[in-house]
């Protein structure tokens, strides 16, 4: 997606895991996609630069469709879609 | 054997030899042990000889086995990036995935831990060698930490 269209996205859930180091954003992610429901959007606000590979990876893989990211202001808003 | 079957797939598997038990390596176990939790991997973990110390009651570790002249430089950066304790990486990983947490008996015995009572609360059984090689076999992924 582009950056415009995740900017209209309304995600379901927003994990917010600003302040922690890796794994820190991955394990939010985790625990999150646990509170959602089949094709509901999750956004990750992350300050970690390895988030924006990590989680794409980590959606992929586990059957989940990676949506985009993009830099705010001195963070990454991540999103990706439940399978 | 603790391969559990989720949504009727296998899950893959990681045995971990953990060997060292200085906060270094021991946190690099526990980030590691996170990314087996995110991808719902079963973990065996097996901790031999010097590992063992860190899992006895009331024994602090404090030692760093790599680059032991910047121990307080890396003790500040983990603080200061606000790093959980490697336990809190270990007990995470444990509430996320299936992860198993095994004492070589003689490791235990070296550090003065015989019984279940000896250990901390991470640790799930005490047990041999045999059953490391075997799950280490078994495993999708092996490590030596």
């Amino acid at each position: 997606m582009t950056t415009e269209e995740l900017k209209n996205l309304n995600a379901d859930k927003v994990v917010d895991a600003r302040g922690t180091s890796c794994p820190g954003p991955l394990l939010a992610a985790k625990k999150g996609i646990g509170e959602l429901d089949s094709g509901q959007i999750m956004e990750i606000l992350s300050t970690d630069v390895g988030t924006k590979r990590d989680i794409p990876k980590w959606a992929n893989k586990k059957g989940h469709e990676y949506l985009g990211d993009y830099e705010d202001a001195g963070f990454f808003r991540v999103f990706m879609k439940k399978k | 054997m603790i391969n559990d079957l989720k949504g009727g797939k296998k899950m893959a598997k990681m045995t971990m030899a953990l060997f060292s038990g200085s906060v270094d390596k021991l946190t690099a176990a526990g980030v590691i042990l996170s990314g087996a939790a995110a991808d719902d991997m079963d973990v065996e973990v097996f901790v031999l000889l010097m590992g063992a110390r860190a899992f006895i009651k009331g024994k602090k570790t404090e030692s760093i086995a790599e680059l032991p002249d910047h121990k307080e430089e890396f003790l500040k950066a983990l603080e200061d990036l606000n790093i959980p304790s490697w336990q809190d990486f270990f007990e995470q990983a444990k509430e996320l995935t299936n992860v198993k947490i095994y004492i070589c008996s003689l490791a235990g015995k070296i550090w003065g831990g015989e019984k279940m009572d000896d250990f901390i609360d991470l640790v799930d059984d005490i047990c041999g060698i045999g059953e490391y090689v075997s799950s280490a076999q078994e495993a999708d992924v092996h490590l030596f930490i």
